[in-house]
C-alpha cells in the first residue's frame, strides 16, 4: 500500500469518482470528479491533532459501527494517502454552524472549509477496473435473526472485534455485554450528575437524601422553614435519581460476570448458494471462518469453534492443510448442516438450531457469540460502473468476461480483476491484478504501435 | 569498489533534523530541547527542529542546510525509516549530497509512542538514540547505487496453457520469448482433455492458442527439449537447453517456470484396474473416443487426495467430476449417475451454477467419510448413506476414481537447477503464498499454473499472463539498479573458510577456487548481513554498516 | 494515443494492478471512491493462508 503512495508513476486519486469515459482503446477520456475533502492535500500531513478536538462524533464505517470517529478523520490510522477529510454530512460548519476548533488546531494551516469539488480530464489508453464487492446484509435472511440478536454478528464486524486496533482492541467481548457497559457508562454520567445536586442538598440542610425521603414518604417530615415550600421538588429529585441508580446497581452486578466469547459458533454461506439471495459460493468465506476461530483461539486459548457449512471448501495453496490444523490445534470443529434458524435465550446467548447430517436429528446448540460467513454480494456500485464504461454485467451482477479471455471485459481496452470479476481470496485477487495489467499493457504498446506505422 | 574516496575521509559535518510530527513526537518529549543536545555532539555543525520535517517546508529546510552549512551527513530523527528514508535519502541526493550519507533515527514508533506519559524519560532516551545515530552517521561513506544490463528475452518452462499464454502475452509486450517444452507436442494436460467446463472442445481451444503461438516472429519453440543447466542471475540468466539437435546456449533476463503437473494414478486404490475402475483422466479419454458406455457410473472424489500423505486438496478435481457427469448424462439421459463426495468444491460463480445444474439433471450427489470409505468389488459398490443411516449398494459398470494433481517426477530436479524452493507436496514454492503468488524469491524467476498447485484451465491461463506482467516490471526499465547496501568480502583477509556460503539466504556468495577466498554477487546480495555477522576474519562487511560504524553507535549508548 | 492506464478501485487487485503497470513504467491513475485505498482487506485483522498482518 505504500508504495502505491510513493511510486513516481502512480497518482492516487482518493476520494474521486469516475464519471464518464468516452473514446476507445488506445485513446479514452476519462472524468474523474474529486470530491472535496475540506483538507489540502499538499498540505496535511496526516497527524490527526484535527480529530483528536473535533467535538462531533460520527459512527465509523470503518469498524462497521462499533466505533465512533470525529467529523474529521481519515478512514483508518494507517490509510493512504493520510490525508484527513471533513464529512459535510456531520461537520458543524459545514452544516452552518459555529465550530473550526478543528482549523485552529492544525499546525499546517490545511483545512479549508470553503474546498470546492474538482473534475479532471486524464486520457489514458486502457483501463482497469477492479472495484471489488459489497458484503452482503443478512438483515435480509429472517430465520437468522441478525440486528435482532446482539450477539449474532457478521464476519467484517468479527474481524474489526479481533484486530488489535479495532473496537475492543482485539478481545471478543459480546455485543450485548458491550451495550450493557455501554448503558452503564452513560447512567454512570446522571448519577454522578444528580448525586452532585444531592449532594448540595445535605451540605445545605444536614440531613441525608435517603433520611430525606424517608421522613418525607412517611409523612413525618419536620422541615425547617427553607426546606419546607421545595421539599416536593428534592422528593421528585432523589426519585429522579434513584430511577438511574438503581438499574445502574444491578448492571454493575451483571457485569461482573461478563467474560469474552469463548463458544463460537461460524454459519457458513449466509446469502451464498441460496436461491432467495445469490446461488453462488463466495469462494473465501469458509477460509476466513477458519481463520478467525484459529486466531479467536489465539487470542484466547479458551476459546472453542464449531463451523457449520454445508462443504467446507478450502480450495486454495495449503488451504486444506490449514483448516487441519484448525480443527488439530485450534479447538475447531466442522459441522457439516445448514443452520435453520437462530434464536436467544435469557442471557442473550444465540441458541442454533439445526440438522445434524450425520444422526438425522433436529438440534439445538447454544453459544455465546454467532458469526455469519456473509457473502460476496456484487457490487452496489457495479451498474453504474457498466454504464459508463458501457461493459456488461454477468447474470449475478460481475463484470463479465469468458473463459479464454479471462481479463477482457466485453469492451476492448477495459480489464477487470479482483473481486469485481468474481469472488475470490487475496492470493486470487493479487494473480489477477497481475494479468489485468499485463492485458492493459498489451494494449496500449500495440495501439501506441499502429499508429506509427 | 566504486566508493569516493575524497569524502570518506573528509571530516564529517553533521546535520541533525528533529521532526515533531505534529504532536506525535513533540507531545511526548522535549524536542527542542533534543536538537539543542545534538548541536553538543561532536561533528555536528547544525541542528533543527521542525513541526514536520517530512514537509515540504521541512524538506527544503534539509536541502537548504545542506548548501548552507556544507554538510556531508544528515541525520533526521523522526519516524519509521520503512515508510520514510526514501523520501529523506532522494531529497539528499536532490542537494547534491551522495544519498547514502543519510542515517535515521526513530523517535516516535521507538520512543515517544512507546513512552508516552514519560516526558523526561522519553527525552532521555531520544538524545541517546540522536547520539548513537550521529556516531554511527560519522562513519558513513558516499555508494553508488548498483546497475546491472537486462537481457530483454524470456525463457519459458513448459508448453501448456500457462506456458503458451505467458508466451503470447510476453511477445505481445515486444519482448522476446524461448518456448522450452519437454514432450514433442505443445498443449500439455488439456491434449489428453475431452471438453473444458465452457463446453469447449479442448483441443480446439489448445490449437488456436498454439497456432498463435508457433506464428509470432518473437517466439522461438523448442520441443522435445529439456533446461540442462543455468546460471547468472536476473537480467542475466545463461542457460543451455539439449534439444534433439544437440545443446546450445541461450541468455535470458527472466525465466518463467509453467511446468504444469500430472494426475495421480490411482494404483491400489478401490480396486483400480483401468477397465471398470478408471481414473478421471482415463474417462477424457474413453468420452474422446467416445468409447463410453455405461448404466450406473459412480463417481469418487478425493480419491488419493486429503490423505494423511498427500494432506491437499486438488481444487480443480471436483469441477471436473462435475463436468463429466454433466457430458455423459447429457448423452447418456438413462445412465445412472453419481458422484461420492467429501466436500464438492465448487467454489465461484460458474462452478456453483453446474453443481445447481448438474442436481437439476438428476445426478446424485453423496457424501462419504474418510473414515468409513466406499467399497468397490466386483461390479459393486457399497458406501453408508449418511442422510438415511443406511449402507448402499449399487451395481456399477463403471467407477471413476478423479485422482489429485501431483507434481511432474522431474519438477524437483528443476527446481534445483534453478535453485527454488517445492513445498511440502513438492509443488513449487512461491515467495509469498497471499501477496506474491507469481513470484519465487530468486529475483527474476516466476511460476505459473499447475506447477504452483493445481489450477484450472482458466486459472492457469491467468496465472501465465500475469508472470508475463511480473517479467515485464523488470524487463521494461533501462537497466537494473539496485541498492548500494551489499556486502563485500576483503579478499586480502579472507581465508576461505567458506562459513559465510551456508548462512547466505540469497545464495548470493561462492567460493573462488583459484584464489581460495568467499566472493559476493552484487545483484544477488540483499543487503541482510548474515555473512558479515558470520565471518570470524571480519573480512565480509555490510556496506554503509561497517563494524566501526557499529561499535561507534554501540559506545554512544 | 497515451500510454497512461487507469485503475479503477484501490482494494488489493487495483493496488497490484498499478504497482506492476507502474513498474514497468506506466503512468498510472488510480482512482478510489474512499478517502484512502486498501479496500477490504484493509480491515482485515490477519489473512489466510500466511496469517500475517493485512496491510
Ligand atoms: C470477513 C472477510 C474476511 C476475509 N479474509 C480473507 C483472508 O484472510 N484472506 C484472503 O485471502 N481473503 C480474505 N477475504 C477476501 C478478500 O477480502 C478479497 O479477496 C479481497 O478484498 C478482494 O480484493 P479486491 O481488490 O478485488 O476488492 P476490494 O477489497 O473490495 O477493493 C475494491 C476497492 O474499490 C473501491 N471502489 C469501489 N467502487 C469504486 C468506484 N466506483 N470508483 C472508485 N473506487 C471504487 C472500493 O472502495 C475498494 O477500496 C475476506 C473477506 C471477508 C468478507
Ligand atoms: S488536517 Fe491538519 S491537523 Fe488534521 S491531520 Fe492534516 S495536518 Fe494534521
Ligand atoms: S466459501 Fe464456503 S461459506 Fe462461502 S459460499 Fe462457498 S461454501 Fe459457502
Amino acid at each position: 500500500m505504500l508504495d502505491v503512495g510513493r511510486h513516481p508513476n502512480i497518482t492516487l486519486l482518493a476520494y474521486s469518482e469516475l464519471e464518464k469515459v468516452e473514446g476507445e482503446a488506445g485513446n479514452f477520456t476519462a472524468t474523474v470528479r474529486r470530491k472535496a475533502r475540506y483538507v489540502e492535500e499538499d498540505k496535511c500531513t496526516g497527524c490527526g491533532a484535527c480529530a483528536k478536538v473535533c467535538p462531533t462524533p460520527v459512527e465509523d464505517l470503518y469498524n462497521e459501527g462499533h466505533a465512533k470517529r470525529r467529523a474529521i478523520y481519515s478512514w483508518f490510522a494507517q490509510g493512504i494517502p493520510s490525508t484527513h477529510a471533513i464529512d459535510p454530512d456531520h461537520c458543524r460548519v459545514l452544516s452552518g454552524k459555529k465550530c473550526g476548533i478543528c482549523q485552529k488546531k492544525c499546525e499546517a494551516g490545511a483545512i479549508n472549509f470553503a474546498q470546492k469539488e474538482r473534475v479532471s480530464e486524464l486520457y489514458v489508453g486502457a483501463v482497469i477496473v477492479a472495484t471489488g464487492y459489497d458484503v452482503f446484509d443478512p438483515v435480509k435472511m429472517p430465520e437468522y435473526r441478525y440486528g435482532q440478536i446482539d450477539n449474532v454478528v457478521t464476519a467484517m464486524e468479527f474481524e474489526r472485534f479481533l484486530s488489535a486496533s479495532g473496537p475492543t482492541a482485539g478481545h471478543v467481548y459480546r455485543p450485548s455485554d458491550r451495550k450493557v457497559e455501554a448503558r452503564i457508562e452513560e447512567l454512570e454520567k446522571k448519577v454522578k450528575k444528580s448525586q452532585k445536586v444531592l449532594d448540595r442538598f445535605e451540605r445545605n440542610h444536614e440531613i441525608t437524601t435517603h433520611e430525606f425521603y424517608g421522613a418525607y414518604k412517611a409523612g413525618n417530615l419536620n422541615p425547617g422553614e427553607d426546606l419546607e415550600k421545595d421539599q416536593d421538588k428534592w422528593a421528585k429529585k432523589y426519585e429522579a435519581h434513584l430511577e438511574n441508580a438503581r438499574p445502574l446497581k444491578t448492571l454493575r452486578e451483571k457485569a461482573k460476570g461478563f467474560t469474552s466469547a469463548k463458544k463460537l459458533a461460524f454459519i457458513q454461506c449466509a446469502g451464498s448458494r441460496d436461491l432467495r439471495f445469490y446461488p453462488f459460493c463466495s469462494g473465501f468465506c469458509c477460509m476466513h471462518s477458519i481463520k478467525e476461530a484459529i486466531i479467536a483461539h489465539e487470542h484466547d486459548n479458551d476459546t472453542c469453534s464449531v463451523i457449520f457449512g454445508m462443504d467446507i471448501r478450502a480450495v486454495g495453496k495449503g488451504f486444506e492443510e490449514y483448516k487441519i490444523r484448525g480443527e488439530n490445534n485450534s479447538n475447531v470443529s466442522y459441522k457439516r448442516s445448514r443452520v435453520a434458524e437462530i434464536t436467544k435465550d435469557a442471557d442473550e446467548n444465540p441458541v442454533l438450531i439445526y440438522e445434524d447430517t450425520k444422526e438425522q436429528k433436529v438440534k439445538r446448540q447454544t453459544f455465546d457469540l454467532v458469526v455469519l460467513a456473509t457473502a460476496c454480494a456484487p457490487a452496489k456500485g457495479n451498474r453504474k460502473i457498466a454504464d459508463i464504461l458501457k461493459i456488461d454485467v454477468d447474470q449475478y451482477g460481475f463484470f463479465k468476461t469468458d473463459s479464454a479471455n479471462p481479463l477482457d471485459t466485453s469492451r476492448s481496452g477495459v480489464f477487470v480483476c479482483g473481486c469485481a470479476q468474481n469472488p475470490m481470496d487475496i492470493p486470487e485477487s493479487v494473480a489477477q491484478a497481475s494479468s489485468a495489467a499485463a492485458r492493459a499493457a498489451q494494449t496500449v504498446i500495440n495501439k501506441n504501435d499502429k499508429k506509427a506505422s | 569498489m566504486n566508493v569516493k574516496n575524497e569524502i570518506l575521509y573528509e571530516s564529517p559535518r553533521i546535520g541533525v533534523f528533529v521532526c515533531d510530527c505534529g504532536s506525535n513526537i513533540a507531545g511526548h518529549l522535549d524536542c527542542p530541547d533534543v536538537a539543542e543536545y545534538a548541536r553538543t555532539l561532536p561533528d555536528v555543525v547544525y541542528a533543527k527542529e521542525n513541526l514536520y520535517t517530512c514537509s515540504e517546508a521541512g524538506i527544503g529546510e534539509i536541502k537548504k542546510a545542506i548548501k548552507e552549512q556544507d554538510l556531508n551527513r544528515v541525520v533526521v530523527a523522526s519516524c519509521s525509516p520503512r515508510t520514510h528514508q526514501p523520501l529523506f535519502s532522494s531529497s539528499c541526493a536532490e542537494a547534491g549530497l551522495n544519498p547514502y550519507l543519510f542515517e535515521m533515527v526513530n523517535i516516535r514508533d521507538q520512543c515517544s509512542w512507546v513512552h508516552m506519559g514519560e516526558r523526561q524519560n522519553a527525552t532521555h532516551k531520544a538524545k541517546k538514540l540522536v547520539r548513537m545515530g550521529v556516531a554511527k552517521s560519522a562513519g558513513l561513506a558516499p555508494l553508488d547505487e548498483i546497475e546491472s544490463s537486462l537481457v530483454r528475452k524470456v525463457l519459458v518452462i513448459g508448453g501448456g496453457i500457462a506456458g503458451l499464454s505467458a508466451a503470447q502475452a510476453l511477445a505481445d509486450m515486444k519482448l522476446d520469448v524461448i518456448l522450452v517444452e519437454k514432450t514433442s507436442g505443445f498443449g500439455g494436460l488439456l491434449q489428453q482433455v475431452h471438453r473444458l467446463d465452457s463446453g469447449k472442445s479442448a483441443k480446439e481451444t489448445m490449437l488456436t492458442i498454439i497456432d498463435d503461438v508457433c506464428s509470432r516472429p518473437n517466439i522461438v519453440c523448442h520441443t522435445q527439449a529439456k533446461l540442462k543447466e543455468t546460471g547468472g542471475y536476473i537480467g542475466n540468466y545463461n542457460v543451455k537447453i539439449e534439444t534433439k539437435e544437440g545443446l546450445f546456449e541461450e541468455k535470458a533476463g527472466c525465466i518463467v517456470v509453467a511446468t504444469g503437473a500430472v494426475p495421480l494414478v490411482p494404483q491400489g486404490l478401490y480396486g483400480y484396474n483401468g477397465k471398470n475402475v478408471i481414473s478421471l483422466m482415463e474417462l477424457e479419454k474413453k468420452l474422446k473416443k467416445q468409447e463410453f458406455s455405461a448404466k450406473c457410473v459412480v463417481f469418487i472424489q478425493c480419491a488419493g487426495a486429503r490423505t494423511k500423505e498427500k494432506e491437499y486438496c486438488s481444487r480443480i478435481c471436483c469441477m471436473i467430476g462435475v463436468k463429466n457427469a454433466m457430458l455423459i448424462k447429457k448423452k447418456h439421459p438413462l445412465t445412472d449417475v453419481r458422484i461420492l463426495y467429501r466436500d464438492m468444491q465448487m467454489y465461484g460463480t460458474y462452478k456453483e451454477q453446474m453443481l445447481w445444474n448438474a442436481r437439476g439433471m438428476g445426478i446424485r450427489f453423496d457424501v462419504y467419510n474418510p473414515g468409513n470409505p466406499p467399497e468397490v468389488k466386483e461390479g459393486k459398490l457399497e458406501f453408508f448413506q449418511a442422510v438415511t443411516g443406511k449402507t448402499v449398494s449399487l451395481d456399477t459398470d463403471l467407477v471413476v476414481l478423479s485422482t489429485p494433481l501431483v507434481p511432474g517426477n522431474d519438477s524437483g530436479s528443476l527446481a534445483n537447477m534453478l535453485r527454488v524452493p517445492t513445498d511440502q507436496n513438492g509443488f513449487f514454492l512461491e515467495a509469498h503464498a497471499k501477496l506474491r503468488p507469481l513470484d519465487f524469491a530468486a529475483d527474476g524467476i516466476f511460476v505459473c499454473g499447475s506447477g504452483r498447485y493445481p489450477a484450472t484451465s482458466t486459472e492457469a491461463r491467468t496465472q501465465g499472463i500475469g508472470a508475463a506482467s511480473r517479467v515485464a516490471a523488470i524487463l521494461f526499465k533501462e537497466k537494473l539498479v539496485k541498492s548500494a547496501i551489499v556486502a563485500d568480502i576483503n579478499p586480502d583477509s579472507c581465508v576461505g573458510c567458506m562459513a559465510c556460503l551456508s548462512m547466505c539466504p540469497c545464495e548470493a556468495i561462492t567460493y573462488n577456487r583459484e584464489k581460495q577466498t568467499c566472493e559476493v554477487n552484487e545483484i544477488l546480495c540483499k543487503g541482510c548481513g548474515n555473512c558479515a555477522a558470520t565471518c570470524p576474519s571480519h573480512s565480509a562487511q555490510l556496506r554503509g554498516f561497517k563494524p566501526e560504524q557499529l561499535l561507534a553507535q554501540i559506545r554512544a549508548v | 494515443m497515451t500510454k497512461d492506464i487507469l485503475v479503477l478501485g484501490g482494494g488489493i487487485a487495483g493496488i497490484q494492478s498499478s504497482l506492476d503497470l507502474a513498474e514497468m513504467g506506466f503512468k498510472v491513475h488510480l482512482v478510489e471512491s474512499l478517502p484512502s485505498i486498501g479496500g477490504k482487506m484493509a480491515q482485515l485483522d490477519k489473512t489466510f493462508p500466511t496469517n500475517d498482518c493485512a496491510i
